[in-house]
């Protein structure tokens, strides 16, 4: 990727990330890539690896709210939402708004809570608004929501169904850091966390404009069909149960498109499919319980696939 | 275990089918009456076996069938009165001891034909067992290969359509079989595209190979039949079986020459009052390697009339005769008949049979058969020829008056590239003789001359380059009757005599007396016989056979008398009624059949001839071809960019830009740096870039992707990347 110059305010906003956060810039241009197509990233790690700390600067960075819900098993929808109150001066009810009415949501340990509050939270996600009594309210522009979900199998914790799954663009490990940057991680602690001085490189209105352009770069046809061979050969593929929906193809393109800008290209090359198709699709599909025994991995999968479709080098024969 | 759907039921048949093959030679060969009743059997063990009837079921039909057939065979007694059953099972029992005293010669008819359908049970259920449950048919079938050709060989069956047929058949049996092992091994489920993928396909390559092996050229064989080779080491006289020697009939003249063996089974004999020469065919076409007849013109005719041979002219005189041959195998009747020259009628054909026989004639070849095979015994009428020496003398040149311009070009017909020294030779051997008789009987007495011998043996077999006949007149000057006659033949033809080639027997051995008043001799006809010889055309006179081979004699009768010939004696015997007609038969069919198919012919009979001349002059261009566009394919590598380089550096505009680096693509993976199908060109070009330690794939990917991905291209790319492309196709060629 060393021959584009990237975008000068995403790579800004990554340097800002990056004076915060130790190493970790695969991590940082993807929740990036969600943030500007408009999707929502899902975080599967242990806690302590930096996951709160990369949401802060990152909202620090674009000059938005920030707001963190910390999942329990009786955390309840209203908790998310927001809740109609009795004000006895105004003789009315009175909505106060919850968590989820912010721009940059943490929800840590989603798996943690009962299906109704996930889907309390989902549900706001997809439609970008919540209904409570009756009422619906929409929910803040920019909105971005990073959940985590514990890959251990920890007692009490309620799996996202599949569905919901799919309303996540990517979803990615974050891992621990390697040896070296461990120990900067160690002098940086010493000192106060510097995240309080980071100043925000763009506003909010900014955010929009660049998700606006993003939807103008261009997809050729044979990049679409290239999507479209990926996603279906997912459905195909052996050790699959369930393939990629059509969504799937739609979530694939959204952020190609996306993580081309941020290279400063105005067009989609195949190598964004190639990079991106195991963080889009991966928790598309659900593998068949062979596979699972056998230790496949659905990234894996989805790497196969990728390693068995021909990318298109030619023009379509029109 | 495969279902018993259509493609099974295909297979099933060619299984009988190819059993089958194992059985029509039996039928041919053996004295075999009811081969038919097996063959019945075979259809009815196949269709139970694909019925899937219980076993048991299948066994009691069968058995009920087996038993039925012996008693209609050998028992007068009817089915159900089981008395026959009883001596049946008391001669079953003889048999079986026989058996184990090992006195198999000794065996009864019933217990034979018993095992034989036990036999064909076996066998039956084997092919059933390799097509469905092996799927493997191969070694069945080259058994059946084998067997046929042995056969072919050594019996006097004729394999020509067994040996296509078994190839059909068993072709498409491996393929089937080929395909339904693979579906079964792959697991795949066999849709009918699949099955249209692999039969049609499969259809089309048996079609071609079959057509190209049947129109293709076959080598004459390059060992003598082996037969009469064996049957005269065994000394074992009167079988005769297939006995027909190298150079008798029936085996092609395409390529005359080489050493023979010796046969001395006889052939026939016949009952007359003196030695005739017998012939066969004649053959008008000289190839340079040897005869073909121009064609094939059949007409039938019957026992008793008269036959449509081409006769003695009216003017000649001819003495009535008649012979009785009699052949020592009747088998060979439908291969041909030999006749004398003067034929009238074939008579008294036996063995006796109610209606009388028919006979086809060749007209072209001047070749008798038999429709049906078997005829042991036939007489002749036959008129033998009085010349008048005056009237022999009298043809001097062509004259379109008395001979059709066609006749004269047919029957002096030389291939092209004959060498010139044989007209000059023969133009010096009859220097001084005016008519064509004279120049033949001076061409004739040449080959008396010393320089000439006989011999069997020590005969050479003429080079791609040779002509038979220089061959033999300046070169080697040993042969035997072939050398002999076809010098003669195409000697008299360079100087515009028409003349072909006679096969047939000479007149054989006297035997003994017959004490017949009408045909006092009795005389054998071997194989050695077999000869050949030459008859010129004298327009007034017919054809008039001559023995130019060094040891034989067949004279004609000649009256010397001078006086009148018999041309200026006005007056005509009183021709038989039917005789005119025969020859109108003679003179009208002929010329229009040639006429019609004579460009065509000639044509055809051209390019066989120039690809049967030149073939090895074919086979080495296309060989060379084949090379050297096998090299240039090798090394393309190391000369296809320059044409690349010129092709494009002259190109303007930017579109040529796409194609250039599609171009340049196919070139690296020519030179071993593949691009992977996966791998985007990004990656490939930094992979590329990495081996040539430049960065001008990079910056030329980087066009193409916009290219491609973009839909766009600044003005002059292709004017400012061609350089980079010109470089990068230069350091393929390094």
């Amino acid at each position: 990727m060393s021959y584009e110059q990237m975008n000068p305010t995403i790579e800004k906003i990554l340097a800002n990330i990056e004076k915060v956060m130790i190493g970790k810039r695969n991590v940082a241009e993807l929740s990036l890539v969600a943030l500007l197509a408009g999707g929502h990233v899902l975080l599967e790690d242990v806690p302590g690896v930096g996951k709160t700390m990369m949401v802060r600067a990152l909202a620090k960075s674009v000059n938005a709210g920030f707001r963190r819900i910390q999942f329990t098993p009786d955390l309840l929808p209203s908790d998310v939402t927001g809740v109609s109150i009795y004000n006895p001066k105004e003789m009315e009810f009175q909505f106060r708004p919850g968590p989820l009415m912010g721009n940059i949501i943490l929800a840590d340990e989603i798996n943690r809570t009962s299906p109704k509050t996930q889907s309390a939270l989902l549900e706001g996600m997809e439609e970008a608004s919540i209904t409570i009594d009756g009422v619906t309210h929409r929910l803040n522009k920019p909105f971005f929501v990073m959940a985590t979900q514990n890959p251990i199998e920890y007692e009490g914790t309620y799996p996202l169904p599949e569905a919901q799954l799919d309303r996540f663009l990517l979803k990615m490990k974050m891992g621990y850091p390697d040896l070296d940057e461990e120990i900067e991680v160690l002098n940086r602690a010493q000192k106060m966390p510097p995240i309080e001085d980071l100043h925000p490189v763009i506003d909010l209105e900014g955010l929009l404009s660049l998700q606006e352009e993003i939807k103008e770069v261009f997809v050729d046809q044979t990049i679409k069909r290239y999507i479209v061979d990926i996603v279906n050969r997912t459905r195909t593929h052996g050790s699959v149960y369930l393939g990629a929906s059509p969504r799937g193809s739609i979530a694939l393109m959204k952020a190609a498109q996306a993580y081309s800008y941020m290279y400063g290209r105005d067009y989609v090359l195949p190598d964004d499919i190639q990079y991106l198709a195991p963080f889009v699709l991966s928790h598309r599909i659900i593998l068949k319980s062979e596979a699972k025994f056998e230790g496949i991995s659905a990234e894996e999968v989805v790497n196969r696939v990728v390693a068995r479709v021909p990318v298109p080098v030619r023009r379509l024969v029109k | 275990m495969m279902k018993r759907d259509f493609p099974a039921l295909l297979l099933y048949t060619f299984g009988f089918l190819l059993l089958w093959e194992w059985l029509r030679p039996v039928g041919q060969l053996t004295e075999t009456g009811n081969i038919g009743t097996f063959i019945v059997f075979m259809l009815f063990s196949f269709a139970l076996s694909f019925l899937q009837m219980k076993w048991v079921w299948q066994g009691i039909v069968k058995v009920l069938f087996i038993l039925f057939s012996i008693n209609r065979f050998y028992y007068d007694v009817g089915f159900f009165q089981f008395s026959w059953l009883k001596s049946f099972a008391k001669d079953l029992v003889n048999n079986i001891s026989l058996l184990f005293a090992r006195q198999w010669n000794d065996l009864s008819n019933e217990f034979r034909t018993l095992l034989f359908f036990i036999l064909l049970w076996l066998m039956v259920y084997l092919i059933h067992y390799w097509l469905l449950n092996r799927q493997r048919i191969f070694i069945f079938f080259f058994m059946t290969l084998v067997y046929i050709t042995v056969l072919d060989t050594f019996t006097l069956y004729s394999a020509n359509a067994a040996i296509v047929r078994t190839v059909v058949i068993g072709f498409a049996v491996m393929g089937m079989l080929t395909y339904y092992r693979i579906t079964r091994k792959e697991k795949v489920n066999s849709t009918p595209t699949f099955l249209r993928k692999w039969m049609v396909p499969l259809a089309g390559m048996i079609a071609v190979s079959v057509l190209i092996g049947i129109a293709s050229p076959k080598a004459a064989p390059i060992w003598p039949d082996p037969v009469p080779y064996f049957t005269a080491a065994k000394d074992n006289g009167g079988d005769g079986k297939g006995g027909i020697s190298r150079i008798g009939y029936g085996s092609n003249d395409e390529r005359l020459g080489g050493p023979f063996i010796g046969d001395n089974n006889p052939v026939f004999t016949v009952k007359a009052n003196g030695k005739n020469y017998w012939k066969v065919e004649t053959k008008d076409v000289y190839t340079g390697k040897g005869w073909i007849p121009s064609g094939s013109t059949p007409i039938t005719f019957m026992e008793g009339y008269l036959t449509p041979v081409y006769g003695i002219p009216n003017k000649v005189k001819t003495i009535n005769e008649s012979a009785t041959v009699s052949f020592i195998n009747n088998s060979i009747s439908n291969t041909f008949l030999v006749y004398p020259a003067g034929i009238q009628k074939i008579l008294q054909v036996e063995p006796q049979v109610p209606q009388p026989y028919t006979f086809q004639f060749d007209s072209t070849k001047e070749k008798i058969t038999a429709v049906s095979n078997g005829i042991s015994n036939y007489r002749v009428e036959f008129g033998t020829p009085k010349y008048k020496a005056l009237d022999l003398k009298e043809t001097t040149g062509f004259d379109p008056s008395t001979m059709s311009p066609e006749f004269h070009q047919r029957y002096t017909q030389l291939p092209d590239g004959l060498p010139p020294r044989i007209k000059e030779l023969t133009e010096e051997i009859t220097a001084g003789k005016d008519n064509w008789f004279d120049k033949a009987r001076e061409v004739e007495r040449y080959f008396g001359n010393t320089e000439y011998t006989y011999d069997q043996k020590k005969v050479a077999l003429p080079g791609e380059q040779d002509d038979y006949v220089d061959q033999f007149l300046f070169d080697t000057k040993q042969g035997y009757c072939d050398n002999f006659s076809t010098s003669m033949a195409v000697m008299l033809r360079t100087i515009g005599i028409p003349t072909r080639w006679i096969k047939g027997f000479t007149g054989g051995d006297f035997m003994e007396y017959s004490g017949d008043e009408q045909a006092k001799g009795i005389y054998q006809i071997t194989n050695n016989n077999a000869h050949s010889w030459v008859e010129v055309f004298l327009p007034n006179q017919g054809w008039i056979p001559f023995e130019p081979t060094k040891g034989f004699t067949n004279e004609i009768n000649i009256d010397y008398t001078t006086g009148q010939t018999s041309s200026n004696n006005q007056t005509p015997p009183p021709a038989p009624v039917k005789k005119p007609q025969q020859k109108d038969l003679e003179e009208t069919s002929k010329p229009k059949s040639e006429a019609k198919f004579f460009d065509l012919n000639k044509l055809w009979n051209n390019i066989q001839l120039f690809l049967k001349n030149n073939w090895l002059l074919i086979m080495l261009v296309i060989v060379l071809l084949a090379g050297m566009a096998g090299i240039l394919y090798r090394i393309r590598g190391k000369w296809f960019p320059f044409v690349l380089m010129v092709r494009y550096r002259f190109r303007k505009k930017d579109e040529s830009f796409g194609a250039a680096y599609l171009v340049l693509l196919e070139q690296l993976d020519r030179f071993g740096i593949k691009r992977k199908e996966n791998q985007t060109l990004r990656s490939y070009a930094s992979y590329i870039d990495s081996f040539y330690s430049t960065r001008e794939m990079t910056r030329l990917t980087h066009l193409y992707e916009q290219y491609i991905y973009h839909q766009q291209l600044p003005k002059g790319t292709w004017k400012e990347s061609y350089k980079l492309w010109e470089n990068l196709i230069k350091r393929t060629i390094a």
